[in-house]
This record gives structure tokens, sequence and C-alpha cells, in this order.
């Protein structure tokens, strides 16, 4: 018995070490998982744990060059009745019906639902949630939230663009500016049991939202208000389906105005100006929204002689002393093409021949570059890409292949036909070959600043030099300025300044529905151009011809900007 | 051996680092309970004591009864074994009478006036009982036929527990006690080495096998669980979830704990929170040091099982204490290492701690019985 308890005693002790071994290993295998995957399971148990609420960041306001704001925030309310905290259910109806203007039983079937939480009215002005909030009603909750707001309604609507149900960027500076504007949002981290109620002695953790930053534009509000003026007034008068007046300055692209009336009020961007039929409202509001500037292309007509010119100029085949003869028409190879004037311009040189806006004239220029040169100096200015504008939706240049281009198919682009370009491409290639030869990039946006002020960012954009030589520019001016001068865009001229530009008159597609597009383009002073404004006048009724319609617009355009323009250059240049 | 009774009480031993530990084990559990469970009470009771109160009174009635058992000397039992292995295996059966209470979707429970597992009586009958043919058996114990001969009654238990009461994890207990009183009983080792080896493999092959599958409808519930064990992360809303919830508990109690009653995860998202999984909210509250505090005192308690059962008057009284000491031993393992994912996910309680009135009063049985052995020791003879 005694040998026999022996071993019995061994094998207790063998057994009690493996029990010790075995709750060693699992001690080694707690310790693992609450040191070394502590942080792993603690980050998943408090994402399971933690509910996230988004507080909206302030969106940046846009600013115009002058200070004005043109996009702003206010801020509304959004209220919600908590069910289960509710305790006078009869005065919470009664307030909040009152308050917000809604039936006592669309109220009451809110407040009386189960719920965690229930939206009753967004977008309620903030002195309506303030009022609530001060009835200190208990499981009613008032939620300030903000709205664009754009204090100038319709202003500028084709370019500011509007913001959507988030806030977020929908159109034109709105979305491309986004990442500047939008801010950062903050959140509130609160702690709930797995049936999310919070758990109010946990408190919450909250990150502040982070304001987005003010966008300042080259627009000038004075000038656009002035130029949304005229092109309404021009539309008004010749009935036409619309009108773009574009503002630039030449030295460096910046926008001063961009006009396509008719425009859309941007405090309320879903509304029509006529009902329509359901399935065609998005169409409808789509081609609402649409800035013709910059998504639209058009034959640019007579105004891309200013084009023409530049190229048979910097490449010798023309001086301003040829003379050409005009017989009212000209043959390339068998096709006849007309000139404006039946009856021909006769004897005319080449100064002449711009001043009366030739057909002739620049076929033979034309035909005289070829296609190859031709089409070297169209890819050279720039005119083949798009001008990356800070605006989305830009549309690209319609354009012949080169290897499809014929005679006759130069002889149309020569004087603006069977192409399409848009205002802006047309504007901006005038600009750099006006400046000197700097093919410079249309803009708009300028800086952002924070809340405290301070410069963020400075947008810079792209400048290519010697598009033309300084030579050709100088002279293409002086043949511009003729044109206003004593040629046909007279119309255009302003008492007292020295203005160069070129009318054009295009028939829309297809030909012979007699509908035009009438355009002037001016740019002042003549010599060292500060400012350049395009008015084009889209299916015109009455006269069409655009030195007659467009250039006069251009004209008051000027009258009144000018002087403004150098004063405020004046105050900008003695302000330190 | 059994005139020990009669003699000076002062002679005789009464182990009270034992006393000490196990009302430890008990007050423990019991505040345990209390934080892991009031919220879920609260809930769904209506009572944030509902919980601690019916631990509470289960507890307090096993320690009486186990004062009681700790007074009557332990050779008493020896004439009610085979009866007691018979009526074990009767109330098991009993569970698909009527009288079967379905709970959490098994039938383990039996409605006798209170609710009781007959696996939690089926374990203290078999140590009753083992000990008892063992100790008939003397020197024959040793062959494999006497082997056989013994563990065939423990199998017919652990069939019946597994399949009829569903109940894997206390059919693998009850045959982890046979297997370890037959070790102690026997000197024999290569035999007990072999079939943990055996064991060993053909469990390391099927997991093996089912970790090359997928979780598909038709996949069993058991395999489902070990492809769930192996990565639960992947099947955190199925099988995993359960794994999952206990593992976030553990791992966000660091070192120190949230501090008793700060556990996040017994807000209604660890199920079983006062049950089987308590051990990842103590881990949760209390730390790492919690943590290891509770598998010390497990140790304790067991080595003094090792001390009474290596000083016990007598064979029965030895084997008696090392079927409680394996009882408790692969008990507190199995579910450490359930709650850890050490092994693949089944229920088995933490004894004295989890939840479980029948649990919490046959345990404190078994506790009378180990200090009834103890009570037999000769102080001269420690």
């Amino acid at each position: 018995m005694e040998k026999s308890k022996t071993f019995h005693r061994k094998k207790i002790v063998a057994a009690f070490f493996v029990c010790v071994l075995l709750f060693a290993g699992l001690t080694a295998r707690v310790t693992y998982l609450m040191i070394f995957r502590s942080e792993h399971y603690s980050q998943l148990a408090q994402d399971l744990h933690q509910r996230e609420r988004k507080i909206k960041a302030m969106r940046g306001r846009i600013l115009d060059s002058t200070g004005a704001v043109l996009a702003d925030n206010r801020t509304v309310c959004t209220i919600s009745v908590i069910h289960n905290q509710i305790t006078d259910p009869d005065r919470v109806v009664s307030v909040l019906s009152k308050e917000l203007g809604l039936s006592e039983e669309t109220v009451r079937k809110r407040v009386e639902k189960v719920s965690s939480i229930e939206k009753i009215k967004s977008n309620v002005s903030k002195e309506i949630g303030d009022a609530i909030r001060a009835c200190q009603l208990d499981g009613v909750k008032v939620d300030e939230d903000y709205k664009r707001y754009y204090p100038y309604g319709s202003l500028a609507s084709k370019i500011l663009g509007f913001t959507g149900a988030d806030n977020q960027g929908i159109l034109a500076l709105e979305s491309s500016y986004e990442e500047y504007l939008k801010g950062k949002e903050g959140t509130i981290l609160e702690t709930t049991d797995a049936r999310g109620v919070q758990i109010e002695e946990m408190g919450e953790e909250r990150v502040e939202p982070q304001s987005g930053d003010d966008l300042t534009l080259s627009l000038d509000m004075n000038i656009q208000q002035y130029a949304t003026q005229l092109a309404e007034q021009v539309k008004k008068a010749k009935e036409a389906q619309s009108v773009s007046i574009l503002v630039m300055r030449p030295d460096n692209g910046e926008i001063l105005a961009m006009v396509d009336v008719p425009e859309y009020d941007l405090n309320d961007p879903f509304t029509l100006p006529e009902p329509v039929a359901e399935e065609e409202k998005q169409d409808a509001l789509n081609r609402m929204w649409r800035n013709a500037c910059i998504n639209d292309t058009y034959e640019p007509g007579s105004a891309f002689k200013i084009i023409t010119a530049s190229a048979a100029l910097e490449e010798g085949v023309v001086t301003e002393e040829d003379t050409f003869s005009c017989p009212g028409y000209i043959m390339v190879d068998d096709r006849r093409i007309r000139c404006a004037k039946v009856q021909g311009h006769g004897t005319e040189t080449f100064v002449q021949g711009t001043m009366n806006s030739c057909n002739p004239v620049f076929i033979t220029v034309g035909l005289r570059l070829g296609v190859e040169r031709y089409y070297h100096y169209f890819e050279q200015f720039g005119l083949l890409e798009k001008t990356g504008v800070d605006l989305p939706g830009e549309a690209g240049t319609i354009m012949h292949k080169k290897e499809n281009m014929g005679n006759v198919e130069l002889a149309t682009v020569s004087f603006g036909q069977s192409f399409q370009i848009t205002p802006i491409q047309l504007a901006a290639t005038v600009c750099s070959l006006i400046n000197g030869g700097k093919r410079i990039t249309p803009h708009l946006g300028v800086k952002t600043t924070n809340s405290d002020g301070e410069v963020t960012h400075t947008f810079s954009y792209p400048v290519r030099e010697g598009v033309i030589s300084e030579d050709t520019s100088r002279r293409l001016k002086s043949i511009l300025f003729e044109v206003v001068e004593n040629g046909g865009g007279k119309n255009g001229k302003v008492e007292g300044y020295r203005i160069g530009g070129k009318t054009a008159t295009s028939e829309t597609l297809p030909r012979g529905t007699g509908k035009y597009i009438s355009s002037f383009l001016g740019f002042a002073p003549a010599e060292d151009p500060k400012v350049l404004a395009l008015c084009i006048i889209r299916q015109p009724t009455g006269v069409y011809y655009g030195g007659m319609i467009a250039a006069p617009v251009v004209r008051q355009l000027f009258e009144n900007i000018l002087p403004y323009l150098e004063k405020k250059e004046y105050t900008d240049s003695v302000q330190p | 051996m059994a005139g020990t009774r009669g003699r000076k009480k002062s002679e005789y031993y009464f182990d009270y680092s034992l006393l000490f530990i196990i009302l430890f084990l008990v007050g423990f559990g019991l505040v345990m309970i209390y934080s892991a469970s009031a919220y879920d009470a609260s809930e769904q009771m209506g009572n944030e004591m509902y919980y601690l109160i019916h631990q509470g009174g289960a507890a307090a009635l096993g320690l009486v009864a186990m004062l009681v058992v700790s007074r009557i000397p332990y050779h008493f039992w020896e004439h009610f074994t085979v009866i007691g292995y018979v009526v074990s295996v009767i109330l098991i059966l009993l569970v698909l009478s009527p009288l079967g209470i379905e709970a959490n979707g098994a039938r383990r429970w039996l409605n006798l006036g209170v609710s009781v597992q007959p696996a939690e009586i089926a374990k203290l009958a078999m140590i009753l009982f083992l000990a008892n043919i063992i100790c008939k058996m003397g020197r024959k114990v040793r062959s494999w036929k006497a082997f056989g001969f013994i563990m065939a009654p423990v199998l017919v238990v652990c069939l019946l527990v597994w399949r009829v009461t569903d109940n894997l994890s206390s059919a693998i207990i009850i045959f982890g006690i046979a297997f370890l009183m037959l070790f102690v009983a026997s000197p024999d080792y290569k035999r007990f080495v072999l079939i943990t080896t055996a064991v060993g493999a053909v469990a390391a092959l099927a997991v093996y096998v089912l970790s090359k599958s997928q979780i598909t409808a038709d996949t069993g519930f058991r395999s489902a669980r070990i492809m769930a064990w192996l990565d639960p992360e992947a099947y955190a809303s199925g099988k995993g979830f359960q794994t999952l919830q206990a593992l976030y508990a553990i791992g966000s109690g660091g070192l120190f704990g949230k501090g008793l009653g700060g556990s996040m995860q017994k807000l209604g998202y660890l199920p079983e929170q006062q049950n089987d999984m308590i051990f990842s909210i103590i881990c949760e509250e209390l730390g790492l040091f919690g943590a290891i505090a509770v598998i010390v005192i497990f140790v304790l308690l067991i080595w003094r099982f090792m001390v009474i059962a290596n000083n016990a008057p007598d064979l029965f009284g030895a084997l008696l204490v090392v079927g409680v000491m394996g009882h408790i031993a692969i008990q507190v393992i199995l579910n450490i290492a359930v709650v850890t994912n050490t092994i693949p996910n089944t229920g088995i309680s933490l004894p004295f701690i989890s939840y479980g009135g029948s649990s919490v009063l046959f345990l404190l049985i078994e506790m009378g019985l180990v200090m009834s052995v103890a009570r037999g020791i000769r102080l001269k003879d420690v």
C-alpha cells in the first residue's frame, strides 16, 4: 500500500504540474491579447462603441476683387424631436406647429412616433430656431447648420455656380474650387450601448470643424453688374436668344466680367423660368445653368480675321500696303465664295480690307499662307487646346483635320467659318496677339484667404511667351485701331479713348434659317490694351450686323468702365 | 481507517486556506456577476440585481450544503455511488420529458422546482462512482481490460450528455475527470500519453481539414465554430461574433483595466457576459493584473487539492479530491481558453464566477467533499 501510495502522489503532482503548465500557457495568451493586441482590439471596440456625428464646416465665401461678397453662408436650423426625452408632448406640438407653420396633426404624428430622433423641419431661419430654443422644451433639438446664400441673386450665376444639399459645390466655381472652399468637417464622437443609447457619463469627443478658405476672384462686381445690365437691355431690344459679354485683362488673363444672359437665381437654382414636363426638367435645368462663354462653341466669323491677319503679318506674306481687288466674290478652286458686300470693295489695301472685313482679301491672304503654315499658326496661337480657364466643362475647338484641309476649307477658315471655338478661346487668343505675344490663361481665381485673413494660396496660371513677335502684335493693334476709328467697327468708338476691335456676323448652322450670331470684340487703349471685351448676341431679330448691334454694347460698356478702371488703377497704385 | 472518527478535534486538519479561497471566489464571482449583468438585468428584467440575487441565493444554499457535507465522513457516500450513477443517467434522460427546459437553443435543464442541469449532477456522481469502482478493483485497475471496463460507463454518460442534452463541453469535462482519475490510479504513463497524443492528433487533423474549407450553408454547427475560431474577424457577424466581442473586451482591458463597473462590452455588445464570457469582462474591467490574479487563485485552489489528495487518509479520499481537482482544473482551463479564442468556442462556465445556480451549488457540494477528506488527515501525518 505504501508503495502504491508513492506513485499515486507522483501522479497527482504530475497532474498538478500539467495544470500549472496549461495555466501558464493561458496566462501567456491573456498577456499577449491584453498587451500586444490591446491597441488593435481597443480600436475595434471603440469603433463599435462610438457613434460619429458630423459637424458641418462653414464653407469659404467667394469675394470679388473689390471685396464684395458674392457667395456667403447663412445659419439655418434643423428642428428635431427625441421621442423618449419629451416630457410635455402637447406643449411641444403646439409650440412647434405655431412656430414652424405646420399643422398640429403633422407635428403630433412625428412627436408621437417612437424613434431615436425624428426630424420635424430643416432650413428653418435662425430667428425661428432661436425662438423655439428659448421655449426650452424637453426633447426638442435645434441644430444649427449653414446654407449657401448668394447676396446678389442671379448676378454672375453662370460663373459662381451653387451648392447641393450637403453644401458641396455643384457647378462652376463652387465646384472647381471645392477643395479650398469646403473646409474640413468636424466630428462629435458619442459613446453608446449596443442599442445606440448614448451613455451620458462617458461624455463626448469633439473635433472642431475647420472653415473653408475664402476665394477672391479677379471679377469686378461693378463691371459684372453693368455688363449684365447692358446684356439684358440688348437681349430685350433685339429679342435675342442670349447675350454673352466677356471682359478680361489681356496682359494677365484675369476675367473682370463674364455675363451670359439669361442668368438664373442662385438662391433658387432648381426653378425654371417656365414649367416643363418632369422628364424634360433636367435637360431644361442643364440648359439654364450652361455658360455659353465656356461650354458652347460657335463660328467666330469675321472676328477670326484677327488671327488670319496675325499669322500673315508674322509670316510676312502680306504687308499693310499690299493691294487687293475685290469683285464681290473670289474663286477658290472651283468654288465661288461671296464677299459680304455683293457689289465688291474694289481695289483696297490690306488695312482697308480689314476695315471693310473683306472676305476675298482674307481668303487670298489665307491661301498665300497655305494649309501647312496656317495650321501651324492655328496651333501656335493655342487654338487647338483648351484655354485652361478655371471653370469646369470648357468645350474644345472643333476644327478640320490638317490632312482633310484643302484650299476651300482653308479659305473658309481664313474668315472664321467652317470651324468652331468657344468665346473664351477667341478672347484669350486675341489677348495673346495684342499683348505682345504672351499666351495667357483666362482665369477668375486669384487667391484664397483663411478665416484670419491670411492668404493661404495665391493662384498662378501658365503663360506661354513668343506666340507672335512684338512687332506683329504692334502692327495688328494699329490695324484694329483703324477698324474702329474709320472702318466697320466705328460704332465701338469711345470719345476720348483709342479703341481697337473687330466686328463679326455669322449665320448659324444650318445656313439659310436667317438666324445669326452678331459679335464685337474691342480693346482699349489700342496701343497698350488694359481691357478687352467681347459681346456676342445670339439670334437677334431685325438688324443683325455685329458692327450695328454688338459694337454699341461694347462702346457703352467701355464708356463706363474705362474711367472706372483708370481710377481704380490709380487708387491701387497710390495705396501701399 | 474509518476509525479516524471520535478522536479529539484539535488533532485533525481543517484546510482554512481552501475555505478562504472558496469564499473569495464565491464573493468575487458575485461582485463580477453584478457588475457584468446589472445593465442587462435592468434592461431585460427591470431589476439590475436580478442575476445577483439568484446567484447569491444559490451560493448561500451551496455554502450551507458545503459545510454540511464537510461534516459527513466521505465514506458515507460509498454506498450511494451506483445509485448516484443511475440517478444521473435518469435525470439526463428526463431532459427529453416535458420536465426539460429549453434555453438559448439547447435543452439542458430540468425543472425540479428550480432549474437544474443534470450534467452538473452527473459530474459529481461520476467522481463518486469512479472513486468507488477504482478502489474496489484494487491492483486490477492497471490492465487495459480494466481500463476499458471502467471507461465504458463513463462513455455512456458522456454520450448521453453530448447527444441528449447537446452539451459537448460537459461531456468532455466528464471524460477528462475520468481520464485524470484513472491516470492517478494507475502507475502506467505510456497508455495515457498515447491516448492524449492520439486525441490531439485527431483534433489537429480535423482542424487542418476544416481550415482549408469555407463556411457554407451545409457546414455543420461545430465545423463552423472551428472555422470561426481560426479567423473570428472573417466571421465577425456570424459564428465569430461572440468570440470577437470577447476579444474586444479582453483587448480593451489593457494592463490595469477600465475599473470595476467600467466595461463597455457588457452594455449589450457581448452575449453571455455574466455567463460563459464573464472572464472577458474581468479582463476588461480589472485588466491584465485582475486576469492573472484570478488565474493565480485557481492555481492556488488546485494546489490545495493536490496537497489534500496527497495526504488523504486513503485511496478513495484521494481519488475523490483528484476528481474534483480535475473537474475544476479542466473547466477553468477550457473556459479561459475559449474566451481568449485559444480553442474553438464551446459553452463552458467559469467555476464559482459564472452565473449558474446549479453549477455553483454542486461545485460547493464538491468542495464540501474535499473538506471532508481534508478532515480525515491527521495533523502528525502532514
